[in-house]
């Protein structure tokens, strides 16, 4: 029976929050030990969870209840940014982590996990409500949901549901049958695919800029805007993770998830309603309006890279074939940038430039909005032209939104610089934000899925991005191309050029 | 001759220390940012401690940056009035610029109290919303508070400051009812406990049970209650007869210290399942939660006056709940 709680205060007091278990798979893993634990902690201090509420962890290290809780303890001290690690709320939160060792391609195992379950749901009143996580390999995904449907733990007393981590697929079919496999045990509502990305706070807060505000949203289309910039830079290489990466690369590690989240973030039209499939259903149309590059424009719209040997600030820095556990000849692209069109009347004609990469200069996350020009500038002195007023919406590391425009000189004369209006997030508003996966691990237990990426929405991104794939896997780019700590390869200036644009100088 | 202020005065000062300010941080620095949300005027007797208000609103300006007026009223009759501007900085970390608010402090004596408004009127950040801080409860009746309330999306005051707790949630029931958006701090202590006692109810199965509680009671500190145990009494009270309970409301005193007056509530429902719910402040600053037999601990620090004005600010619209309960509490005023 479902009665409604009177003694909710909306006003002060934070999101409900119901009893349940989370499973986690992967639970040795880095993802568990670095984010989600600390995470989960993290909204247990700040009192967002229910009393309740309980973890499994299942990895296939024998470990005790005691030992895991240990094990997460050094964890969460050492992971936990910006907060307290306070003893008294472990001791309550650790009592509510268990631990089970299991393979996920026992049938024994799940069955096993379920029958730990049911425990916990009679001894910590969790009402049977359960998410799963799956950190585990990619590969494991599919395997693991069929278990989990085997041992029929995919229904239940309360709702199930589960949590995907990146990345959705290596390409459109496989993620289409990622997508196919799951389903045989989850319904798509159920299913929860994670870009911590789209969890930041200022990503969010580009809704909240562009649907809060009457003055921006009517110039925010092909009449006014010129051109749009996605930076993601990192000023750091793969750090250990080549194994990894060299099978991935930029394109899909950056661009197909996460900056065309953001792009359609930016991009998308208002919904009629701020409810996730409302949004959701905006941010799939808005992926799906994005031009597909046909085989001839790939070398012209798009710039893979990879970083060579350099000395940074005095020290040498290897190039990513030197990098332990990378291919001497491997072709991945550490750097990626590419021009999008979306086809739809309010875009249409706009390129949106995005670009990542590692070992740039530094890191630095912005979305650039470049407005038009003014159409006859008054103020020009030997052919100067009107400087473009940018909107830069700035995602990390320092959180804000910025407008440049142009204002006189002070002093005789009609001389014009250009200024900038700044709004800084953390000036403004104090209050520590809470991390991605704080974000979006409480909305996958309240069941919020509107910052979470649906199927159609992988799949639109997917089939952004197969041209790009296809034409890199032919190509035969001379890589490295760039030198570590540099902006990337030439050919990157050289696509904006082409349209008259260049790189904003972060 | 007594002394007086000139608001345009005090504007044109403020404009000269955004020039100085930039002009203090040469060449290398990325100047200076001016972040105002808006302005929150304070009301404080000349006699509080300087260094504990300017600490609470340097604290506030991180969170909610505010042109911050701070009237300091002095308990003489001679006609007196007084200001000066000065600016809140602070450089975040790892950042190249300070961000700065401006705070215009004013001396009056009671004598110019009535003067008052008129010279923190035209003071105020345009178009930004506008808070008063009264630390003196006199201050509830006077002409100036009320004058100051009327442009004041919220006007805040500390019931447990107020020598009677009954008297006081009357006077703030009586002003609520005149239209006067009030926020009490006293009833601001109370967030941490509701938020728990309403995270526990969010269990379905705890919830269906609340028709059948019977008794609850609330152990206090101190001999006589504070207004925060009236204003938690009361809450309760309306939460439950929400749903269908009109359970025997129990009142202890207890020797245990707590800076909410409030110390331990128990919750018991009969019938065959039960349920026994018990809400303590624990060693240090803990608090312990025991629903049948499921224990949990859970952080619960004493809260400074800048974290309780933090809450309070961040609400801009009418406090509708703190209304009902303020008109109970004040009526039944147990």
């Amino acid at each position: 029976m479902n009665v409604e709680n009177p003694f909710q205060d909306p006003l002060r007091f934070e999101r409900r929050v119901p009893e349940c278990t989370v499973v986690i798979f992967g639970a040795n893993g880095d993802l568990t030990k670095r984010k989600l634990l600390p995470a989960l902690y993290r909204l247990m201090y700040e009192r967002r969870l229910a009393p309740g509420f309980a973890v499994v962890g299942v990895s296939r290290t024998p470990m005790s209840d005691d030992q895991f809780r240990d094990k997460m303890r050094d964890s969460v001290k050492k992971f936990l940014e910006d907060s307290p690690f306070d003893d008294d709320v472990w001791a309550g939160f650790s009592q509510g982590l268990f631990y089970m060792a299991g393979d996920v391609h026992d049938a024994d195992s799940y069955a096993r996990l379920a029958a730990r379950l049911n425990e916990i749901e009679q001894a910590r009143r969790t009402g049977g409500n359960v998410l799963f996580y799956l950190s585990t390999q990619p590969s494991q995904y599919a395997s693991t949901a069929k278990g989990i449907g085997a041992a029929g733990m995919a229904r239940g007393n309360g709702w199930r549901r589960i949590i995907i981590e990146k990345p959705f697929g290596h390409d459109y079919d496989s993620a289409r049958e990622l997508s196919r496999e799951v389903h045989e045990v989850f319904p798509e509502s159920e299913v929860y695919r994670i870009d911590h990305y789209l969890g930041k706070e200022t990503v969010q807060n580009i809704l909240a800029f562009r649907w809060g505000n009457g003055i921006f949203e009517p110039l925010w289309n092909r009449r006014y805007v010129n051109h749009v910039q996605i930076t993601a830079a990192e000023s750091i290489g793969v750090e250990g993770r080549g194994a990894y990466y060299q099978e991935a690369g930029a394109l899909r590690d950056m661009i197909q998830n996460h900056l065309l989240q953001v792009m359609a973030t930016v991009a998308m039209e208002p919904s009629g309603v701020f409810e996730p499939n409302a949004v959701r259903d905006e941010r799939a149309k808005l992926l799906r309006s994005i031009r597909i590059m046909k085989p001839g424009q790939v070398n012209l719209d798009s710039v893979a890279g990879q970083y060579g040997p350099a000395r940074v600030g005095g020290a040498d820095v290897p190039g990513f074939r030197q990098e332990p556990g990378v291919d001497p000849n491997s072709r991945t692209d550490t750097y990626a940038a590419a021009t999008f069109f979306v086809e739809n009347w309010r875009w249409a004609g706009v390129p949106f430039y995005i670009r990542t990469g590692k070992h740039l200069p530094k890191r630095v996350s912005e979305i650039t909005i470049s407005f038009n020009p003014a159409p006859h500038f008054l103020f020009g002195h030997n052919g100067d032209a009107a400087t473009p007023n940018l909107l830069i919406l700035r995602i990390q590391p320092e959180e804000g939104i910025s407008l440049k425009f142009s204002s006189k000189q002070p002093g005789a004369g009609m001389k014009l610089r250009p200024v900038s209006m700044d709004f800084n997030y953390g000036a403004s508003f104090g209050e520590r934000s809470p991390s991605a996966y704080e974000t979006l691990l409480l909305d996958a237990v309240l069941g919020d899925a509107t910052l979470y990426s649906r199927q159609d929405m992988v799949e639109a991104s997917w089939s952004a991005v197969r041209p790009i794939m296809d034409a890199w896997s032919d190509s035969k780019v001379d890589f490295p191309n760039y030198p570590a700590g540099s902006w990337g390869p030439k050919a990157a200036d050289e696509m904006l050029a082409r349209r008259g644009h260049a790189w904003r100088n972060l | 001759m007594a002394s007086t202020v000139q608001p345009d005065h005090i504007l044109s000062e403020l404009s000269e220390l955004w020039v100085s300010l930039g002009e203090q941080h040469g060449e290398e620095s990325a100047g200076v940012l001016r972040a105002c949300a808006m302005t929150l005027i304070v009301l404080a007797g000349a006699g509080e401690d300087e260094s504990a208000i300017g600490e609470t609103l340097a604290a506030l300006m991180r969170d909610h940056p505010s042109r911050a007026i701070v009237v300091r009223i002095r308990d003489i009759e001679q006609p007196e009035l007084e200001a000066r501007v000065f600016a809140q900085c602070w450089m975040p970390l790892g950042q190249r610029r300070q961000i700065c608010c401006e705070q215009i402090e004013i001396s009056a004596s009671n004598g110019s109290l009535a003067d008052v408004p008129a010279v923190v009127l035209p003071l105020v950040a345009p178009d930004l919303p506008v808070i008063v801080w009264s630390r003196l409860p006199r201050l509830l009746t006077s002409s100036a508070l009320k004058d100051l309330s009327r442009i004041a999306a919220r006007t805040i005051f500390d019931s447990a400051a107020f020598p009677d707790p009954k008297a006081a949630l009357a006077a703030l029931a009586q002003a609520a009812a005149s239209g006067w958006r009030l926020a009490d701090l006293a009833w601001t202590r109370l967030t941490r406990w509701r938020e728990l006692i309403a995270q526990i109810f969010e269990n379905p199965a705890y919830s269906s049970r609340l028709p059948s509680i019977e008794t609850v009671a609330i152990h206090y500190s101190g001999i006589v209650p504070q207004a925060s145990v009236h204003y938690m009494e009361a809450w309760l009270r309306l939460c439950l007869e929400r749903a269908g309970s009109r359970p025997d409301f129990r009142l202890y005193p207890s020797g245990e210290p707590s800076e909410s007056g409030l110390c331990r509530i128990e919750f018991a429902a009969a019938g065959p399942q039960g349920l026994s719910v018990v809400v303590r402040k624990a060693e240090g600053s803990a608090a312990e939660v025991r629903v049948d037999a499921l224990v949990n601990r859970t952080v619960f620090p004493e809260a400074s006056d800048h974290a309780l004005l933090r809450e309070e600010l961040s609400i801009s619209g009418r406090d509708s709940i703190h209304e009902a309960v303020l008109a109970l509490a004040a009526k039944t005023g147990v």
